[in-house]
């Protein structure tokens, strides 16, 4: 059969059992029985084919691009572990059929089973490292979803959380191990891979990647440190225990290390790391099952120790030391199996694990006390029964290991596990099936149907027939053992027998079962002592690294992000720094090509005042009217450094645009109080000085490496000179870029602008339409104000003015095409006139005689720039070409009459339109309650007869 | 010409037209009762420009001189803003209207940002690429405080603005240095400009740029906005937040540092490799221990960013490939996830914190499994889709020599992986006591979670080809 139908099996008779629940219980096994036994009988076809020492292959493209493809390969050690994965899995589901209770959703176990079925499967025949990997993951996730189906049971809950974060987390380190395998190789084909040892173990990322997947391996096969996860995954159903815990998930790990095992092993590296690893875990696993009461949390710490055996061997990296661990493998699987489901049985039908209150079952139950005890003795190595074969293998390979230079610590340390290992075996037939018959049963205890029993008993009769006749197996074993090894070493022949003589491991097979008979026998004082000592558990500790981790992660971010706006604006301008400086210090500064210029009295001059303007804004900011005029002086330096540096618009401009702030700046004061209160301590203010004079230094340091060196290519002013008269008929370049040249972004700016102006208008309409109103008009200064808001003389001034500001505004459109000026300007002098009378006369006074609504004023100037453009249409033109004339009416002298102008009337419009309309909106803001507007421009006026002025002229 | 020019932007003009009628058209109708309307009927217009888009042969097509691209990658990353951004409008309507935030500016603003998005990953030219970039953060900076009686959306809103306004400023002012070096805002002009070697100033522009942008993906360190407005926001703004603008903003990086610095991979390359690096574990280590599921999805945007930007690291063609699957992926469990968190509620009131889901799946078995696949796709745990995504990218650093940049990856997808697993282990193992979704989910957002889980799973058999038009994607921006 294909090998594809092998993996595909289990996945699409994973939908069966689910769909046909209502079918009956029996309906349900019966689908996934017949569904396993499809995919084992199609495995079994392929088996001469693999005795032959062929390598069955089955390929398809899946994602190419990303290296992924789907093949599968079926050698001897694949089709070992696809054998023990179906085979066991039918014995389990037959077993499970009778286990599950009537109340347990038999369609949904089924269905996770064959998932998890499938998945196994997947991982053995993948032939793509990045296909076994997401088969990898889906076994821990149908696993989760094993354990956890028994939801009701709350000491499940913390051992799958643990489950699911060490097995998952170790998969997605392998992920990266994986990767960087594929990388020295340059392919993701484990049949590639394996065939590049040299390659791989010269590396110098070899390292990294045997550690990463390393990690993947120990997790999911419970070795030191992460043993832990494995005894607190128990509360999963038996049948779940004895097929995931024991047969397959927990050997995906061993079956990943065996697999790699041609082009990781033979390093020291490997060496030292698996070979401890497994040592400790053997330990480690077999004394601390020797003293658990529950016979699950017994048989699962038994196989961390047993996984931990099969490790070691792997690790000592010699052909006889792997093909004791697949024979040991084998074997494990067998009797641990068997050992669980006899668990089961009695856990069935004596209605508790404790071993404490089990014992004497042995008459009660003799079929169950046959099996569970020669798979016991099997796993306490002794002989004609096929733990003691393997048992005897590894030791003989502890005792030619030598590690950290020490030719005795393996020995003592395998002898001193088997010793442990074979107490608990005993204690488990002691204590459970031997003794008295209890009266105190939680319910009275009787030999489960053939159903249960049946399939443990299978798998005894293999570990009886395998101990009594090792030759039956051996060629088999011989062939998966060949093909783990693959070339990278010798396997002799004849190694598995029943007596070896009178060798080195027989003494310590023999030290083991006596000492272990011996620890049973005192094994109440020792308990009691267990019980006593302390000891690091697990369980705590893997919560106390949650716990600190997440404690770890609260103390590291929580500096960082606690919500405070001048942090993230410091963290940020620090990393634009460094950005910049990473920049400077890796890219090539050419020389500088531009003298450095003498600086003359007027620069320095202004550079000091704008240093102390800068330095006073700084040290008296919480003075909010002096800084207000520290940044007027500011502005004001800039304004005549550009007058300086001849560029006359822009100082216009920018002066212009200064008044109107400050205006605005004002208007926005009035709502505040005069200072600002203290919120920053000194450390803070030193932190932040530095950091503020870092972003300084680096501006200039920019600054000055630009004014040194010459653009990259030529400036494009060159083309603006060159045509400027030629083409706009306007020496002043910066106006003619703005009317012509660009004309259509000026006419765009525009029509923005007046948007913003008619939003900010709705904005405060709508404020003051809202409850906002009463606030603000109740609102009470901090200061108390000036009687004479509008005094006489500012009045009388700001009228007189007017006319003169009018006609500056005039003469600078008017020069606008060939000199400094133009109508942004003009529109901005022309605003500050009529804002002049808004301050001087007060707010009605002025609005009444204001002939036209700013917003119409908008509207025109936009109209006016629009019908321009368009008028170049009638030429046949596009849009806002311009053209100019040259006309003389007698008194005057020549002058030009450009489209550009009309153009530059409707910015000039919309100018004005848009600074009016802004600014009165925001001043009808500031209005108060108590001081209600007067219709008079002046607040005393001697000649006018009004209450107030009658009061002070008797006052008088 | 310009007529050939015009078609050429259509898509994104009909978009804009759309988006001002139905502001005229709510404005002067019923307001805030044509909300639902204007909601389905803007995701109705996103769905279709995105077929008309996606089903367009590839022209290659420029307009306006070059400042306007219409390529095979700008034509992939706008079907996936257009969907997805179609996906989240529709899934929150339901939500936006229980919380009376169902205000009719929300969907026509959401239109302009998504017509911002679409002229960002078509830039051409600086200037697109500023206007672009603008009108999708403008929009997003007011919806962002669209909760105006809550300070707190309000204070998110702000902040995105300011320290937005500052990243911009940052761009602004490497993109001016850009063009005092090379004469020309336009790419192409710039690519050539640059073809012999960056010099000092052309470098720090580039710099200067790659903060800018790095502020708009949320990449580590310019991330700090994040958090406060995941967490601020209205639930249904950052669901979108976390979908639409994340891809456009890869795009938009994408393509400057292709179109604009092909050359120069090794100068920017090291950069983003930082930020990526930083990104990846910050968003890991930081999620650990937040308890606000919307946070905890801020952090997490800001860890996939960073294995998004591994990809863009690399400097290749199958690095940008990557690039566009992760953010296609992601942006397809986003909405599931999303789809889940806006029918979190009890008693009518929504619930952000993730020890309301303690047992979760006892009650609701089958959104349960629907979480689980999608947040085990998040942490990138085969074989759900999520983790050929990561594969995706990990491959592209290692195949471009960085493998210490994908192994830092590996690092820091286990640290994420935990946070992931524990909302799963409160799902399936928590504690009976704490106990408490009681609301009920509208057949929008249960079709949106459904679908994206499913997709999680049936994506595997081969992604649905997403992979091959990325990679003509990537193959149209690399040169």
């Amino acid at each position: 059969m294909s090998l594809f139908l092998v993996v595909a099996l289990p996945f699409f008779g994973a939908l069966l059992p689910g769909m046909m629940n209502s079918a009956g219980r029996s309906a349900c096994a019966g689908v996934t029985f017949t569904v396993s036994l499809m995919a084992f009988v199609g495995l079994l076809t392929n088996l001469p084919a693999v005795m032959a020492g062929e390598v069955v292959t089955a390929r398809v493209d899946w994602m190419p691009l990303l290296g992924l493809n789907f093949t599968l390969m079926l050698d001897g050690l694949g089709f070992f572990f696809a054998l023990l994965i179906l085979g066991i899995g039918l014995l389990i589901i037959t077993y499970g059929r009778h286990y599950l209770s009537r109340n347990d959703n038999m369609g949904e176990f089924f269905t996770y089973l064959l998932l998890f079925q499938g998945a196994m499967v997947g991982i053995v025949l993948s032939d793509n490292v990045l296909l076994l990997l997401v088969f990898w993951e889906l076994t821990s996730l149908s696993s989760f979803l094993l354990i956890g189906y028994w939801k009701h049971l709350p000491e499940g809950r913390q051992g799958a959380r643990m489950a699911l974060a060490v097995t998952g987390m170790g998969g997605l380190a392998m992920v990266g191990g994986m990767l960087i395998l594929g990388q020295i190789v340059g392919s993701y084909d484990l049949s590639v891979i394996l065939q590049n040892r040299e390659a791989i173990q010269a590396d110098p990322l070899y390292v990294p990647a045997l550690v990463l997947i390393l990690l993947g391996c120990f997790t999911k096969s419970a070795q030191f440190p992460f043993h832990f996860w494995l005894p607190h995954a128990m509360a999963a159903p038996t049948p779940v225990s004895a097929y995931l815990h024991s047969a397959t998930m927990v050997k995906a790990g061993i079956f990943l290390m065996a697999r790699m095992w041609p082009v990781l092993s033979g390093t020291p590296e490997w060496f030292v790391i698996v070979t401890s690893a497994g040592l400790v875990t053997m330990v480690l696993g077999a004394v601390i099952a020797l003293f658990k009461h529950d016979l699950k949390a017994l048989l699962a710490f038994s196989t961390v120790s047993h996984l931990g055996l099969i490790t070691m061997l792997l690790g000592t990296g010699t052909a006889f030391g792997a093909l004791a661990a697949v024979f040991h493998i084998l074997n494990h699987a067998t009797f641990k199996a068997a050992l669980f489901m006899s668990a089961g049985i009695v856990d069935h039908e004596a209605h508790t694990r404790d071993i404490r209150r089990l014992g004497g079952l042995r008459r009660l139950m003799p079929i169950t006390f046959a099996i569970a005890s020669l798979a016991a003795l099997s796993m306490a190595g002794i002989p004609l029964l096929n733990g003691f074969l393997s048992k005897e293998m590894m030791l003989e390979e502890a005792h030619h290991t030598v590690l950290f230079g020490s030719h005795w610590l393996v020995p003592v340390m395998a002898t001193l596990g088997s010793l442990f290992s074979a107490a608990y075996c005993f204690r488990f037939i002691g204590h459970t099936f031997l003794g008295p018959v209890r009266d105190d049963y939680p319910h009275k205890p009787h030999d489960p149907g053939a159903g249960m029993w049946m399939p443990p008993a299978i798998l005894v009769v293999l570990v009886v027939v395998i101990g009594v006749a090792p030759f039956l197996v051996q060629d088999f074993v011989f062939m998966v053992a060949k093909s783990v090894i693959g070339d990278a070493a010798e396997l002799k022949t004849k190694y598995i027998k029943i007596w070896h003589g009178l060798v080195p491991a027989l003494y310590m097979s023999i030290i083991a079962v006596v000492g272990g008979l011996v620890l049973v026998r005192t094994h109440a004082p020792l308990q009691k002592l267990w019980e006593t000592t302390p000891r690091p558990e697990a369980k705590v500790i893997f919560e106390a690294i949650v716990e600190g981790a997440a404690r770890m992660a609260q103390a590291l971010i929580h500096p960082l992000h606690n919500g405070s706006f001048t942090r993230y604006a410091m963290i940020g301008v620090i990393a634009m720094i460094a950005a910049g400086y990473h920049a400077w210090a890796t890219g090539t500064v050419a020389a500088p090509v531009r003298e450095l210029q003498v600086a003359g009295p007027v620069p320095i001059a202004g550079w000091a005042m704008l240093v102390a303007a800068t330095v006073g804004l700084v040290a008296m900011h919480r003075h909010r009217l002096l800084s207000l005029i520290l940044i007027g002086i500011v502005g004001l330096m800039v304004s005549i450094g550009f007058v300086y540096l001849s560029a006359p618009d822009l100082a216009m401009t920018q002066f212009t645009v200064e008044v109107v702030t400050i205006i605005l700046l004002l208007l926005a004061l009035n709502f505040l109080p005069n200072r600002t209160p203290v919120e920053s301590t000194v450390p803070r203010r030193i932190r932040d000085g530095v950091v503020a004079v870092a972003g300084g230094l680096a501006t200039f340091g920019l600054a000055y490496h630009y004014m040194l060196r010459e653009a990259v290519t030529t400036p494009i002013s060159e083309f603006h000179l060159a045509n400027s008269y030629k083409g706009g008929g306007g020496t002043n370049v910066v106006n003619v870029i703005l009317v012509d040249f660009r004309g259509f972004d000026t006419y765009g700016e525009i029509i923005v602008l007046g948007i913003a102006a008619l939003l900010i208008f709705a904005l405060t309409e709508t404020l003051l339409n809202g409850p906002v109103r009463r606030r603000l008009l109740n609102r009470v200064p901090d200061q108390p104000r000036s009687g004479d808001m509008h005094p006489m003389m500012m009045v009388v001034l700001t009228r007189v003015i007017m006319p003169v500001v009018l006609l500056v505004g005039f003469y600078i459109f008017m020069r606008g095409h060939n000199e400094p000026g133009g109508g942004f300007i003009a529109g901005l002098i022309v605003s500050i006139a009529v804002v002049m009378q808004y301050m001087a006369s007060g707010f009605t006074w002025t609005s009444a005689r204001l002939r036209y609504p700013y917003h119409g004023v908008i509207g025109a100037g936009v109209l006016v720039a629009g019908f321009t453009g368009i008028g170049s249409w009638f030429v046949a033109k596009p849009f806002l070409t311009s053209d100019f004339t040259y006309v003389r009416i007698p008194p005057f002298h020549k002058f030009e009459l450009a489209t550009a102008a009309l153009f530059d009337l409707g910015v000039f419009l919309a100018v004005v339109g848009a600074v009016m309309l802004s600014l009165e909106s925001f001043s009808r803001l500031a209005r108060r309650a108590d001081t209600p507007e007067s219709e008079y421009p002046m607040d005393i006026d001697p000649s006018r007869d009004d209450p107030d002025t009658a009061k002070m002229k008797e006052g008088v | 010409m310009i007529s050939a020019d015009i078609s050429t932007v259509l898509p994104e003009i009909l978009l804009a037209v759309y988006a001002m009628a139905a502001l005229i058209f709510a404005v002067y109708t019923g307001k805030d009762k044509t909300t639902p309307l204007l909601t389905w009927a803007t995701a109705a217009v996103f769905v279709v420009l995105a077929l008309w888009i996606g089903l367009s042969g590839d022209t290659g097509a420029t307009a306006f001189n070059g400042a306007f691209i219409a390529d095979g990658f700008a034509r992939f990353a706008k079907v996936v803003i257009l969907i997805s951004a179609a996906a989240v409008l529709i899934m929150s309507q339901g939500y936006m209207a229980r919380m009376n935030l169902g205000r009719f500016e929300y969907p026509v603003l959401i239109a302009l940002s998504v017509l911002g998005m679409m002229m960002m990953v078509s830039a051409g030219d600086l200037m697109a690429l500023y206007m672009g970039l603008e009108l999708q953060s403008l929009a997003l900076y007011v919806v962002a405080s669209l909760r105006r009686d809550s300070v707190k959306s309000t204070e998110a809103g702000l902040k995105y603005f300011v320290l937005g306004a500052l990243s911009s400023g940052m761009l602004l002012y490497g993109a001016s240095l850009i063009y005092g070096y090379t004469g020309t805002t336009l790419f192409s002009g710039i690519i050539e400009a640059a073809h012999a070697g960056l010099p000092l100033g052309l470098l720090v522009g580039l710099v200067f740029l790659i903060t800018g942008l790095a502020f708009k993906v949320s990449a580590v360190p310019f991330h700090m906005w994040t958090p406060d407005v995941y967490e601020g926001s209205p639930t249904p703004v950052t669901a979108f937040f976390a979908t639409a603008p994340k891809m456009a903003a890869m795009g938009l990086f994408a393509r400057v540092l292709h179109d604009a610095f092909g050359h120069a991979a090794q100068d920017w390359g090291q950069v983003v490799a930082l930020i990526a690096l930083l990104s990846m574990f910050v968003g890991a280590i930081a999620a650990i221990g937040q308890r606000n599921i919307k946070r905890l999805m801020a952090y997490s945007s800001i860890a996939h960013m960073g294995f998004a930007l591994m990809g863009l690291a690399s400097g290749t063609e199958a690095g940008v490939q990557a690039m566009l699957i992760y953010m296609t992926i992601y942006v397809t469990m986003n909405i599931g996830t999303f789809a889940f968190i806006l029918s979190m509620e009890k008693d009518g009131k929504p619930v952000v914190s993730i020890d309301a889901l303690h047992m979760y799946s006892r009650r609701e078995p089958i959104k349960a499994l629907a979480m689980l696949v999608l947040l085990f796709s998040l942490a990138g745990v085969p074989p759900m889709v999520g983790f050929f995504g990561k594969l995706a990218v990990l491959t592209a650093a290692v195949d471009a020599g960085m493998t210490w940049l994908a192994i830092g990856g590996v690092v820091a997808s286990v640290i994420g992986a935990f946070y992931y697993l524990r909302i799963v282990f409160y799902m399936y193992f928590g504690d009976e006591n704490k106990a408490g979704l009681d609301g009920t989910m509208n057949p929008v957002q249960w079709a949106m979670l459904m679908a994206s889980a499913l997709i999680m799973i049936v994506g595997v058999v081969n992604l649905f080809g997403v992979e091959g038009l990325a990679a003509a994607a990537a193959q149209t921006l690399v040169h």
